[in-house]
């Protein structure tokens, strides 16, 4: 017997912009969506619970992940209850019931408590720069030192206990009950959606936001790579230099095309930006853009007379690698492929 | 027997003539006796063999018609106009049906269909060579309606009948106007109060001095028929005299030790023996209940116009139509019926509605405040296992119109909908939106799985599996549950009685058709207005109000009606008064009447349908229906076997 809570919708409004009281059941939303199926039908079912706030049904459901917001349902909605922008909201709102620290739902409810987050990070920078003299070789030795460690310390105390949350939520009663074997069976999964996010091709006419998104990840991760463990702004190597070139350029191009159509507001994807999505675009436009100028500076040589420039791009990186990494946007590039694989243990277990 | 008849053979395009041979038809009635000409049409009904049959009915003297076409109930009136036009009385026009009861029906055997057809041809003609010319009976109207009940339709409808030339009384059984409106405060979708709607309505009815109301009256006895009903009206006192002090009146109603269920409020609350219902209700003037005062003379003391001494007055009013505006009871719940009359805050819409109005800033209920309401849909209407099947039609309206009030009036309302599919048809669907923007939250559930209320230590929990959440147990604390009850026809309803009203299925009052005679009913001279008749919301009311007061006026307006000549007619010497036709005569037509020594039937023709349900039950065979005496009937049979 499930408790109605009608309190639950004001909460979740600070997640997101739509307005899901005015549904009123006619169920065009999952008519439309070409993603839901038989076994996991949404967004329907996702309003319907959002509208009673029966907030264990959301938190142990998936389905929020497995909506790649075409916006199909919103377009179609005929009481504009914007069911694609409410599945982006729970999106969130999972997003910080995952987060055992709570800073999630903290930064996506409060946009100064975000602002604050930032200006804190931003005055310890340059705090610290100032610290050490803005001497450019110690700043680019600390930089590198702190990639390494801010990777490492997030993954291990942030991510993955949220990653183990998320499953133990998503299994809420049948934890013991799924074999090891359904886990490693289904691993492949994981990395196939981690690395091609090819759900996205399942919505209509997402070829090219799906091709962007995909070289926009590879070039993310590639560039992580590249300035983590072949030190790009450390090394003489041409190869390596031009690899980072190219991955930095990717990133801001595509991300500045991502900004403008956030701006230009033209399709039903981009209609909708919490502050959470204008940090996510903008910071890793930032740092894309910093990281290709920084490292053509100390191409050129004027980076030591030019150290704003690291200094910059260090505030964008410990703000990105701090705050959107673990608490932001970023997660949902986990959270989406560990969906997939779960539905998919889940699935093999059944059988 | 007639020499000229006129036969006309009908093809109706192709829907008689392609299973029926109609040329044979006419070929083996055409040398029937008494036929004259017998032809065949492709369109009986057509302007052109109208004026075809005009012409040969007066050119050749026909002396009686025999159309074979379609159903009577689509023609008959078409062709005895035809007769009528062409100077022939319309009673030797007969209708005979060859297309529901033979191509139609016999569509497989077209010999047997046209054979069929011949003997029903035949049968007519038998029956037309026997008809005789009838004049319809004209009886005197009164020029005068009764109007029962004031309420909204009832003074609606007084209004109109008193502009449009006739004299009216509206009859009220409680001793204040505006019936249940005036218990209602916002309607929807207007943004008026019930009060101002009966206030405006009253000072109408006021303006009329062609409209009598008589306040604490009603009827009890009633004789006469269409055009002349005689009314015997009990009006009971105030036990007040008019032109009151105002403040003595409100000292007697404070001094008055008597303490009593307020009906006005659905027994929420308690009034004085003294009472009026809110202070601005009309007549202003208060009224006391002798039922339960107590003579106790305390409001003799503080007011000198109480008059215990002023009597019950009986008159008699002759009308010569009766119009019923008698309105609707809101369905009570039975004990424990989803917890009603077991656990003390579960209360019906109507109470709602009392409370709501007697809150001010926080909705408060027996000293608790009021957050979370559950409103429980079609108590005492669609049900599943009880008499009424039908929608109480105002309630969804109703029940979202108030929840959206309380809402805006009081603060941290939060309302959940247990309904069985919402119907706020037309302009009402606004409401219904605004509603569930506003955060009202709907569930739902078939009629075989109705929502349960429980009683958990000292709260009240309403649980429903509901269809819109994938079947889900779900359940709701709630600190007032409402009953949205339906309406139910009224129970006290003496005068249905008295008229002998037939009522439908659903006990309210019956009209003749639905959709045609809307608010006739079979009793001549009787219309019924508002919901009365079934459930209506104050607009629906309004408009059967209007055509129930046009459809009276009519009757009473020439002052003389002319009825249907085809009635029972008593043989007197045959008759032996055994009652028998009494009993099964439903519109009680027959009166005993003294005759050369002996005890007859007589007909009165003015209530005489002509139905024919008295001739089966005469032992003596005394009664003939004219238009259908046995010498006809038995020439049809004749013909047909």
């Amino acid at each position: 017997m499930a408790k109605i809570n009608p309190e639950f919708t004001k909460e979740l409004k600070s997640y997101g912009a739509f307005d899901v009281n005015a549904c009123y059941n006619c169920g065009n939303c999952t008519a439309v969506c070409s993603l839901s199926d038989e076994e996991n039908s949404f967004p329907r079912k996702m309003i319907r619970l959002s509208v009673l706030g029966l907030e264990e049904d959301i938190q142990m459901s998936l389905d929020p992940w497995l909506c790649y917001y075409c916006g199909e349902c919103s377009t179609t909605c005929p009481r504009q209850a914007e069911p694609g922008e409410l599945m982006m909201s729970l999106r969130r709102w999972l997003i910080s019931k995952y987060d055992w620290t709570g800073l999630s739902g903290l930064l996506y409810k409060s946009f100064t408590a975000s602002l604050t987050a930032f200006i804190i990070l931003a005055t310890g920078v340059l705090w610290f720069a100032a610290y050490q003299g803005f001497n450019p070789e110690k700043l680019l030795h600390y930089g590198h030192y702190f990639e390494m460690i801010a990777i490492a310390f997030v993954f291990a105390f942030i991510l993955l206990p949220d990653i183990i949350r998320m499953w133990w939520f998503t299994f809420s009663k049948e934890h013991s009950k799924i074999p090891l074997s359904a886990y490693t069976k289904a691993i492949g999964d994981l990395f196939v959606h981690m690395f091609t996010q090819k759900r996205t091709l399942g919505c209509d006419d997402s070829q090219v936001r799906w091709f962007e998104h995909l070289i926009l990840v590879f070039g993310y991760l590639l560039l992580l790579f590249t300035t983590v463990f072949l030190d790009w702004f450390g090394t003489n190597n041409t190869f390596v230099i031009a690899l980072g070139y190219i991955e930095s350029a990717i990133i801001f191009v595509v991300t500045f095309i991502f900004v403008l159509s956030r701006v230009k507001k033209e399709k039903e994807v981009s209609k909708h930006s919490h502050p959470s999505d204008w940090f996510f675009v903008i910071w890793l436009f930032l740092m894309g853009f910093t990281a290709f100028f920084v490292r053509l500076f100390i191409d050129i040589n004027i980076l030591n007379t030019n150290i704003w420039l690291y200094v910059l791009h260090l505030i964008v990186l410990v703000q990105w690698a701090l705050l959107i990494v673990p608490f932001g946007k970023w997660t949902h590039f986990l959270y989406r492929s560990f969906a997939m694989y779960f539905i998919r243990v889940k699935s093999l277990n059944t059988k | 027997m007639k020499k000229k008849i006129g036969v006309y053979i009908c093809h109706c395009g192709g829907n008689i003539s392609d299973y029926v041979d109609v040329e044979q038809v006419r070929k083996a009635v055409e040398n029937e006796p008494g036929v004259f000409l017998a032809k065949t049409t492709m369109f009986a009904c057509a302007d052109s063999n109208q004026k075809e049959m005009v012409e040969d009915i007066a050119a050749q003297h026909l002396d009686g018609v025999v159309v074979a076409s379609c159903s009577p109930k689509l023609h008959l009136i078409t062709f005895r106009a035809v007769t009528e036009r062409a100077g022939l009385n319309k009673y030797n026009y007969v209708h005979a049906n060859i297309r529901e009861q033979v191509s139609w029906a016999h569509s497989d055997n077209k010999p047997g269909a046209t054979e069929k057809a011949i003997r029903i041809v035949k049968s007519a003609i038998a029956k037309v060579n026997r008809s005789e010319s009838l004049e319809p009976v004209k009886v005197s109207a009164t020029k005068a309606v009764a109007v029962i009940g004031a309420g909204v339709a009832g003074m609606r409808a007084a209004i109109e009948l008193a502009e449009a030339g006739s004299e009216v009384y509206l009859i009220e059984r409680e001793h204040f106007v505006g019936g249940r409106v005036a218990q209602f405060d916002d309607l929807c979708v207007s943004t008026e109060t019930g009060k101002t709607l009966v206030t405006r309505l009253y000072d109408e009815v006021m303006k009329h001095k062609h409209v009598t109301l008589f306040t604490g009256a009603e009827v009890i006895e009633t004789s006469g028929s269409v055009g002349n009903f005689n009314l015997k009206v009990k009006v009971v006192p105030r036990y007040i005299e008019l032109r009151c002090k105002e403040h003595q009146l409100q000292d007697a109603i404070d001094v008055c030790p008597v303490q009593v269920p307020d009906e006005f409020n659905f027994n929420i609350t308690m009034r004085k023996a003294i009472y009026h219902n809110y202070p601005s209700e009309y007549p202003q003037l208060p009224a006391i209940d002798i039922k339960n005062c107590t003579r106790c003379g305390e409001c003799e003391k503080v007011c000198e116009n109480i008059n215990f001494d002023q009597k019950t007055e009986y008159l008699n009013l002759k009308v010569g139509s009766i119009l019923l505006a008698t309105g609707f009871d809101p369905y009570e719940p039975k004990r424990g019926e989803f917890g009603y009359g077991e656990i003390e805050n579960v209360v019906t819409l109507p109470q709602f509605k009392r409370i709501m109005h007697y809150s001010k800033d926080k909705l408060m209920y027996r000293g608790k405040q009021i957050k979370h309401i559950a409103y429980i849909y079609c108590v005492g209407s669609r049900q599943v296992d009880g008499e009424n099947k039908y929608c109480s039609r105002y309630c969804c309206t109703a029940t979202i119109h108030s929840a959206v009030t309380a809402k805006n009036k009081f603060k941290d309302i939060y309302n959940y909908h247990f309904n069985r599919g919402i119907r706020t048809y037309g302009k009402q669907e606004v409401l219904y939106d605004e509603s569930s923007r506003k955060g009202d939250i709907y569930l739902q559930s078939f009629e075989d799985a109705p929502p349960v209320v429980e009683k958990k230590g000292d709260k009240t929990i309403v649980k429903i599996t509901d269809i819109l959440t994938n079947n889900k147990e779900l359940e709701v604390e709630a600190d007032l549950v409402v009953l949205v009850t339906g309406m139910v026809p009224r129970k006290e309803n003496s005068i249905a009685g008295l008229l002998k009203v037939p009522k439908g299925r659903d006990n309210f009052f019956n009209e003749i058709h639905m959709k045609l005679r809307p608010v006739e009913t079979v009793i001549d001279g009787i219309t019924i207005a508002g919901a009365s008749q079934g459930p209506k919301n104050i607009m629906e009311s309004m408009n059967s109000a209007l055509s129930a007061a046009t459809k009276s006026f009519s009757i009473v307006n020439a002052g003389e009606l002319a009825l249907e000549p085809t009635v029972a007619k008593i043989d007197k010497e045959n008759c032996e008064w055994c009652g028998k036709c009494d009993e099964a005569c439903p519109y009680s037509a027959f009166t005993k009447i003294e005759y050369n020594g002996k005890f007859i039937a007589e007909v009165n023709e003015t209530i005489c349908k002509g139905c024919g349900m008295c001739l089966p039950v005469c032992d003596t065979n005394a009664i003939e229906l004219i238009g259908f005496t046995d010498k006809e009937v038995e020439s049809m049979i004749d013909a047909l076997v």
